[in-house]
């Protein structure tokens, strides 16, 4: 069954910069995109190097030590499809960010 | 008899079965290993490979006037002769 | 660092990347095994394991291309060859490696041209 856990204050997610959280003590990135949240795997699908501290540029995310990219949207690596970071559900309640753990 | 120069990286295993190749025919070559030389060669190294049409992929092999990418032991014996 | 752990640890963690992309470990152990102790050695240097066979320059976006696994980057190119350009990774229907040709990108229609 789904868990669904708080990982953070809405208001104290800065806007487009990526942010560590962790649920159930799994790693977890949150990016504040106007009044949405999206949330994925904070673990490149590569060698595993944290993507918190990669670079966003629009739905792109590049990994911090060998460049992956991946869609924040759907997780997807940009250079194979068949490659991808897992996605979260983010849900926001009273100015919570939730995050539903499959 | 054709003069023989193999660009290769000290780390790889094509690089190797090619300077193989040759010593098991008795044909004497000249390797040099493109990470083992300091910047400015390097970069010459890369600009005369990439002028030939071919990527920072080794070995690349001048035999002749003629040049091989890649470990080919038909395409060796086709510009050998 | 233990060379022989991090080759290890390579395996462990490339293994699932190139299933998932229709690739395995080149059958031939001796290979497989010598590759990836040069990109453990690689590695120990430079903190990337490098493909062995593909030389850096002082381009990053180049040499990101090249950083093993680097089948997503040379798709069309292995693909056409069976098998990754230093040969660690062949499609997993590869039985016999010995058999492939080792095919410069310029002749599968990618980058460069008029080599051979």
């Amino acid at each position: 069954m789904d868990r669904v856990i708080e990982v953070a204050e809405f208001l104290n997610l800065a806007e487009g910069k990526p942010t560590a959280v962790f649920p159930l003590g799994l790693p977890v990135l949150l990016v504040r995109r106007g009044a949405e949240v999206r949330a994925l795997e904070n673990r490149c699908a590569h060698m595993g190097c944290p993507l918190t501290s990669g670079t966003l540029e629009g739905d792109i995310l590049r990994c911090p030590c060998h460049d992956w990219r991946f869609n924040i949207r759907d997780g997807t690596f940009l250079d194979a499809p068949e490659l991808s970071v897992k996605v979260y559900a983010a849900e926001l309640r009273d100015g919570k960010v939730f995050v539903r753990i499959p | 008899m054709k003069k023989i120069t193999i660009y290769a990286l000290s780390t790889c295993l094509w690089c190797r079965k090619s300077k193989k190749y040759f010593e098991e025919k008795n044909v004497p070559f000249e390797a040099i290993d493109y990470d083992k030389q300091d910047p400015e060669k390097q970069k010459a190294m890369m600009a005369e490979m990439r002028a030939a049409g071919c990527t920072g992929s080794f070995p690349f092999i001048k035999i002749g006037g003629a040049c091989v990418q890649g470990y080919d032991p038909e395409e060796f014996e086709k510009h050998l002769k | 660092m233990n060379i022989n752990a991090r080759k290890e640890a390579l395996r462990f963690l490339f293994r699932p990347i190139a299933d998932k992309l229709g690739y395995k470990f080149t059958p031939v152990e001796e290979d497989a095994d010598f590759l990836l102790e040069k990109e453990a050695e690689i590695e120990a240097e430079t903190g990337i394991p490098y493909c062995p066979c593909q030389a850096r320059t002082l381009d990053r976006a180049e040499n990101m291309k090249m950083v093993c696994p680097c089948i997503p980057f040379h798709r069309a190119h292995y693909d056409a060859m069976r098998r990754c350009w230093c040969g660690l990774f062949v499609h997993k229907d590869v039985t016999d490696p010995d058999k492939l040709k080792q095919v410069p990108e310029s002749s599968t229609g990618g980058r460069g041209a008029g080599i051979k």
